[in-house]
């Protein structure tokens, strides 16, 4: 091999870019608008691309996004909707984000969540004959929190202890706890008039109030949007949110002025898993009001992909998971005015995530606008790739 | 500027301007470099140094003005560029796949080859290695290599890649005496083959003793460029801090208290062996400074580890105020005050991705003093870091800020003021000066000086041997994980300490046992 490389100042074989006169640069410090802009700029993205997906198929897109959107937020009604079925994705966005804050990577959320609901049905099932509804539902979300906490915790216990690969271990949990659950419905739990795996319908007093009559919009939506809130203070402005921000970047330096790293990282298990936790409550209670294996439409995971999509910010987290909630929704609509299946919403989904992440990427960088004096000889290769 | 020799001018920076968002790191600089010398910049830190050897290394492109080479007008967009045109850097913080070996760090940054010949790269390597007299491992891992032998194989993988020009930031820093000789030898060597270099540093003996050519920078801009010869380092500290500094700090003899710290019979296990402890027994009172002197390698950061409590110890007790606490978590020693700055700044003092006030607290989050019963009082963490900044003359626009902006020095400040402003009983400090200029350098030693007249207990590590006889009530001396000597500051000589750091015990004029 040649191992020198040649000293002389290259030919002029300038990238596009810098022909333009224009060039990246590092930036050290990322602002929260800059966030702002690659969540937005991802889904406008992700929503460009599926629309050649729309255009191919010989659809008209406009039509399409115009069904989406008015499924999506066309009418008050279908803006409760598309709450409703970001409520979950809130709980479970938070449980991945305030894990991933601090590098512990639970992907055990879908197994927090059914172990969150079967911890608030295991409550309702014991005392909501006993308890008037303003204390019942309290304590059910408190079952399921405690539930997803303690499942979670296993696998926390086991990373704090033994250094176990805490993703190996939740994504393993997330397979105990259905095969638990399947058993609990086939035998103790099943409701004795069926013959499916399902309990019985749970009475009122553990049914979450509405937020608005007449719809389906539960109480849940409230509290998640609380629950944002809570993560957003906890981890601004507590010490214990300092600690798991800190395990997050430099746990060396963390473990040097006295962060007890094993001691956080159990509880940030815990409390991840007492957040999604909460999403198997809000869905049980505000939703199906029974326990049965299709509870989750694998919220556990989509709550991964809208941590990521909203940057691991609370804010971020409910305005993506709002925008999947939308898609969701819309995608009914738009399939029943168009004949677009549905599953499209999933290709724009995949691609807001790559692009996000991608865009994570690209913000470090600013461009700046060099001087166009072409009369500097460019050297060799720049870095385009 | 040199009107001397003007063709033989290889690099430039003319008109050269670099703003950061808050901050002009370079100020229309205008610098001539010139061919196979050796010149040094010098100047606070934050003045900019850094960024202008990013300028001419492609890292950043000038907001205004331009960088030449040969005459030229060279534009360059990244690193690549530069190497490319002849140019290496060896940066502040060193860029190396750390489980990767020496030979495949270095032929790493080759580019444009599908397939790497290593062994042809290991004939090359090792013909360069001999031609300037580098010794190192071609094999080893180079996470297991101490820093300053990292640091060989960043100035390796530059001169593999070809550079005509080879700039150097702070590589004394990391660097034991010995080190630095080499180093200096090879740079003269490498300078006599043509070779042009560009040091920082900020010990103006190394300026003098290395340099033909040095340039001071103040606040961004060019102050002077001047021949070696023809400056005084009294003369260069005016140019780079406007006002004479003098190092050797007046330090009073203090009458030592009580015994804050008693370790005996320490012994720490390493998994390589190198740098492990054996039988370590030493004691600091309160009122004093104990030094720890010692060829960088022989046990200083396995002692400063398990003072801290991140290493546990095999044998042996550490006392703090009759408390034995070898078995406490470094969460409760911090509880007992022990206070400490370790070696390794970056990655065991800070957080980068924190801001800058963030860290200021860091170790002290849940005490009273930001806040209550877990909750964090972000006023009190504002004025806190006010006055760090008002004290520490930290150079950074706004405490606000993420701390990865910060110049080397000035992240070393944020660790030195975060830790002295507990008032520890036991303060450990490893190479607290390290890379910091001469003004800060006057002020970090004074202030440990204050601490011990506080009544503070110290324990200064640190491979500056002016710095252990300017400070040090007693001076110990580790080789090979032991303590081979201990002597009153007023009985120290260099040559006594020099031989006890070169292993051989015993008093001089004495038998070795
Ligand atoms: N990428 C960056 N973004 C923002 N500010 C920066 C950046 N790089 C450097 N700065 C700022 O520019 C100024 C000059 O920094 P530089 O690193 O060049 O200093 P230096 O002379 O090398 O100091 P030291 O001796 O401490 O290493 C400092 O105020 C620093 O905070
Ligand atoms: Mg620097």
């Amino acid at each position: 091999m040649s191992a020198g490389i040649s000293n002389a100042p290259g030919t002029s074989s300038g990238s596009l870019l810098r022909r333009a006169g224009w060039r990246l640069e590092r930036r050290l410090e990322v602002k929260p608008w800059h966030e702002v802009v690659t969540l937005v700029g991802a889904f406008i993205i992700g929503l460009a691309i599926c629309s050649i997906l729309i255009a191919a198929s010989d659809k008209s897109v406009v039509d399409s996004y115009r069904a989406l959107f008015d499924g999506a937020f066309g009418s008050r009604r279908a803006i409760y909707e598309t709450l409703v079925q970001a409520t979950p994705l809130i709980f479970t966005g938070l449980a991945a984000a305030f894990a991933f804050r601090a590098k512990v990577w639970n992907i055990g959320g879908e197994g927090q969540f059914f172990a969150g609901a079967m911890g608030a049905y295991f409550v309702s099932d014991l005392w909501s004959g006993v308890l008037p509804r303003g204390v019942m539902v309290p304590v059910l979300f408190i079952g399921a929190a405690a539930a997803g906490a303690l499942w979670a915790s296993i696998a926390g216990v086991l990373k704090a202890r033994y250094d176990t690969n805490e993703i190996i271990t939740t994504v393993m949990l997330n397979f105990i706890i259905l095969l638990i659950l399947s058993y609990l419905l086939g035998d103790l739990w099943r409701s004795p008039d069926t013959f499916y795996f399902q309990t019985v319908t749970l009475p009122e007093s553990t049914h979450l109030p509405l937020m608005i009559g007449g719809s389906r919009l539960h109480w849940g939506f409230g509290i998640a949007a609380a629950m944002a809130v809570v993560v957003y203070v906890v981890l601004r402005r507590t010490a214990l949110g300092y600690e798991v921000r800190g395990v997050g970047i430099n746990r060396t330096a963390g473990s040097y002025k006295g962060i007890s790293v094993p001691r956080v990282t159990v509880l940030v298990m815990a409390i991840s898993g007492a957040l999604a936790g909460l999403a198997g409550a809000a869905e049980l209670a505000g939703v199906h009001h029974r326990l049965q294996l299709d509870i989750s439409n694998n919220f556990g995971f989509v709550g991964i992909i809208i941590a990521l999509i909203g940057r691991l910010h609370p804010a971020g987290v409910v305005v993506s998971a709002i925008a999947f909630g939308a898609l969701v929704n819309g995608a009914v609509t738009m399939q029943i005015q168009t004949g677009i299946p549905a599953a499209l919403v999933d290709v724009i989904q995949g691609l807001s995530l790559i692009f996000v992440l991608t865009g994570a990427v690209a913000v470090r960088y600013r461009l700046q606008r060099t001087r166009t004096d072409e009369s500097l000889p460019a050297l060799a290769d720049p870095t385009d790739e | 500027m040199n009107g001397s020799g003007a063709n033989s001018v290889l690099l430039r920076a003319s008109g050269v301007t670099k703003r950061f968002p808050g901050v002009v790191a370079n100020d229309d600089i205008t610098l001539e470099v010139q061919r196979a010398r050796v010149h040094c910049l010098l100047g606070e830190n934050g003045a900019g140094k850094s960024t202008l050897a990013d300028l001419f290394y492609g890292v950043h492109e000038p907001d205004e003005g331009v960088i030449e080479l040969r005459g030229e007008p060279i534009h360059m967009v990244s690193p690549r560029d530069a190497i490319a045109a002849g140019i290496g850097m060896v940066r502040q913080h060193f860029e190396l796949v750390t489980p990767m070996s020496v030979l495949e760090n270095v032929v790493i940054g080759t580019r444009g080859e599908a397939k790497v010949d290593l062994r042809t790269a290991r004939v090359r390597l090792g013909e360069l290695c001999d031609l300037y007299g580098v010794e190192v491992d071609l094999d080893t891992p180079v996470g297991d290599l101490a820093v300053g032998q990292q640091q060989w194989v960043e100035i390796l993988k530059a001169l593999y890649l070809g550079c005509e020009v080879l700039i150097l930031d702070e590589p004394t820093a990391v660097l034991t005496p010995e080190g630095i000789e080499r180093l200096f030898t090879t740079l003269r060597r490498m300078a006599s083959e043509g070779l042009t270099i560009v040091l920082i540093t900020h010990k103006l003996h190394e300026v003098m003793e290395i340099s033909d050519d040095v340039t001071v920078l103040r606040r961004g801009r060019v102050v002077r460029t001047s021949l070696t010869s023809e400056v005084t380092m009294a003369g260069l500290t005016r140019m780079m801090v406007g006002r004479d500094v003098d190092l050797d700090i007046d330090v009073a003899e203090a009458s030592r208290g009580d015994l804050v710290l008693d370790v005996s019979g320490l012994d720490v296990a390493t998994e390589s062996g190198r740098g492990s402890l054996k039988q370590v027994s030493l004691v600091v009172h309160e009122r004093e400074i104990l030094g720890i002197a010692g060829v960088s390698g022989n046990g200083q950061d396995a002692l400063f580890d398990v003072l801290v409590g991140m290493q546990p110890a095999a044998a042996g007790t550490i006392v703090v105020d009759g408390q034995d606490m070898a078995e406490l978590s470094p969460a409760a020693r911090l509880d007992l005050g022990v206070a400490s700055v370790p070696a390794d700044r970056i990655h065991q003092g800070l957080m980068m991705d924190f801001r800058i006030s963030e860290n200021l607290i860091l170790g002290r989050q849940r005490s009273d003093r930001f806040g209550r019963r877990g909750w964090l009082n972000q006023n009190d963490i504002a004025r806190f870091a006010d006055d760090s900044f008002a004290n520490y003359d930290i150079a950074a626009p706004s405490p606000t800020h993420v701390t990865r902006v910060l110049s080397g020095g000035n992240l070393q400040k944020i660790v030195m003021a975060r830790e002295l402003a507990g008032q520890p009983r036991l303060l450990i400090v490893h190479q607290p000066t390290r890379g910091l200029d001469i003004g800060a350098t006057e002020y970090v030693r004074r202030r440990l000086v204050e601490e011990r007249d506080r009544g503070a207990a110290i324990l200064l590590i640190s491979e500056d041997l002016d710095e252990l006889l300017n400070l040090s009530s007693r001076i110990a001396v580790m080789f090979d994980g032991r303590i081979v000597g201990e002597v009153d500051r007023r009985d120290a000589t260099i040559d006594r300490i020099g031989m006890w750091m070169a292993g051989v015990s015993g008093t001089p004029g004495e038998a070795p046992p």
